[in-house]
């Protein structure tokens, strides 16, 4: 028990990866907020059709997905910190879905141009999804480094 | 570890009712003290007073020479063991021992430490992960016990803790406590109304009724030497057998007795012939003998031992007879006192 560093390996034996979970909470929260900022604007029935409810089903997996992550990597599951990176990869990607086209296309409105997404509300779309894209990518990666520190620490005290 | 001072401790709550009256006691660093008495004499509150969990109405307690009588819990550096576990539900055990520690926002290796340590004293290493409703009572209160151990507080006090375990593991936990305390050497107060708990882990026994002390002794001496009828009659199993006699010249006249007075006890009686006094006899100082007779009314066989309960005279007697004995209801056994207290009928004091 003199050597620090084991102290701070064995204490996970006993505690809980909190900092991975809580960064999947954190992805979850900047998910919730680009979904509910994302159909916000006035623009009639552009966005009314099938990839609308795709996309409403989408955020509806992340948010599972991502909650069984924050609580399988607090038991240091390694399964669900290599899901945790796929979820990052898929927030990423998900910019070059709706906000991307709609920030792209002017419609017309009562005689009038508009754009379908402001550059406004574009950054602030993006920025939420690359903050949960991040999160995410460190819960993963900070979960798989603790994860294989611990239970190469278990072998050798004999453990497993 | 601390020494503790009691001085004149009164406690008086707000509808006037007076829990505890002038509670005096010095006590040493190390000791292993009990309070016991009847449920409502004020023991669990003297306790909670020392733990600040209630305050001192009057007089000061002092804890290694420093006065915190008007401190708050938090800075006594006390820790409490209660009768119902107290434990968080949704933590581990190791979570519940660390929890006090990391509120004082300590070093997480050192409260890891402290919590190894105290998992190992307690025999809980392999329980750390578990949540308190896996384990059984004896191990939760023993989880309670190593959230006391990791604060290495100055005094530990214990406020009934094996009420709520079963006899075999009262027993059992029991053992733990006294290796506890000879191992931790601390200054530990224990709450009980079980006297063989009392007799077992004290170094001195506080006995309490009504709010008053009775007497502050050894187990030894509170078994041997009691200073009144209520510490007679409280400590000791089965309790004490008393019969109301009267001092003759060299003799005690009873109902359907009479015990013979030695040189040592006419001298004790002197100042009272020819009055009424109390004569206490303890279960195993009825013997085999000639001096009085024995009216059985039931039997209890112990193993070892048998418990004959019946009447002397008009009085209701029990007798620990050392044998395998099959008494019936009706029969007379000849028996006689080996061992005698006299207590004074008025002041219920005992004659010394």
């Amino acid at each position: 028990m003199a050597d620090v560093k084991n102290i701070k390996v064995d204490r996970m034996r006993y505690t809980k990866n909190k900092l991975s979970s809580t960064l999947a909470y954190v992805a979850i929260v900047f998910n919730v907020l680009y979904f509910v900022s994302i159909y916000s604007s006035n623009v009639g029935n552009y966005y009314y059709n099938i990839s609308m409810g795709l996309s409403v089903l989408c955020n509806l997996v992340f948010l599972l997905a991502a909650f069984l992550c924050s609580e399988g990597i607090k038991n240091y599951k390694i399964g669900y910190a290599y899901f945790l990176i796929f979820l990052s990869i898929v927030q990423v990607a998900r910019i070059f879905g709706i906000p991307k086209r709609a920030h792209g296309t002017i419609i017309t409105l009562v005689e009038e141009e508009v754009k379908v997404m402001t550059d406004k509300q574009f950054t602030y779309v993006i920025v939420c999804l690359l903050i949960s894209a991040v999160a995410c990518l460190v819960a993963g990666i900070v979960g798989i480094v603790k994860t294989v520190v611990l239970e190469k620490y278990k072998k050798e005290i004999g453990l497993n | 570890m601390a020494s503790l001072s009691l001085q004149n401790l009164n406690k008086i709550y707000d509808n006037n009712v007076q829990a505890v009256f002038d509670f005096n006691m010095e006590i040493k660093d190390g000791e292993f003290i009990v309070l016991v008495g009847p449920s409502g004499c004020g023991k669990s509150t003297t306790l909670r007073m020392i733990a600040g969990l209630e305050d001192i109405s009057s007089g000061r307690l002092i804890i290694d020479g420093e006065d915190v009588t008007q401190k708050p819990p938090k800075d006594r550096d006390i820790a409490m063991v209660f009768q119902n576990y107290a434990l968080y539900a949704h933590m581990t055990i190791y979570e519940n021992m660390a929890f006090s520690l990391t509120l004082r926002h300590e070093n997480p290796n050192l409260i890891h430490e402290k919590v190894l340590a105290a998992a190992e004293i307690l025999g809980l290493t392999d329980q750390l992960n578990k949540k308190p409703k896996q384990l059984s009572g004896g191990q939760r209160q023993r989880v309670a016990m190593g959230r006391a151990i990791v604060r290495t507080p100055k005094v530990f006090l214990f406020d009934e803790p094996l009420s709520n375990l079963d006899a075999k593991l009262r027993g059992a936990t029991r053992r733990e406590i006294l290796l506890l305390h000879k191992r931790l050497k601390a200054t530990m107060l224990y709450v009980t109304h079980d006297q063989t708990e009392a007799l077992t882990l004290a170094d001195r026994i506080v006995c309490m009724s009504m709010g008053y002390v009775q007497q502050i002794g050894t187990p030894l001496e509170l078994y041997d030497t009691p200073a009144n009828l209520f510490v007679a009659s409280f400590i000791g199993l089965p309790p004490m057998n008393f019969f109301d006699c009267t001092v003759a010249e060299g003799s005690l006249k009873g109902d359907g007795f009479e015990y013979m007075l030695n040189d040592h006890e006419k001298a004790l009686l002197k100042d009272y012939a020819g009055k009424v006094i109390t004569l206490g006899v303890r279960p195993e100082n009825i013997v085999h003998g000639n001096n009085c007779k024995l009216n059985v009314i039931s039997n209890e066989n112990l193993g070892q031992t048998t418990l004959v309960h019946g009447t002397i005279g008009g009085h209701k007697a029990t007798a620990k007879l050392r044998e395998w004995a099959n008494y019936k209801h009706g029969d007379v056994v000849d028996v006689a006192f080996n061992g005698v207290h006299f207590f004074d009928k008025e002041t219920t004091n005992a004659i010394r």
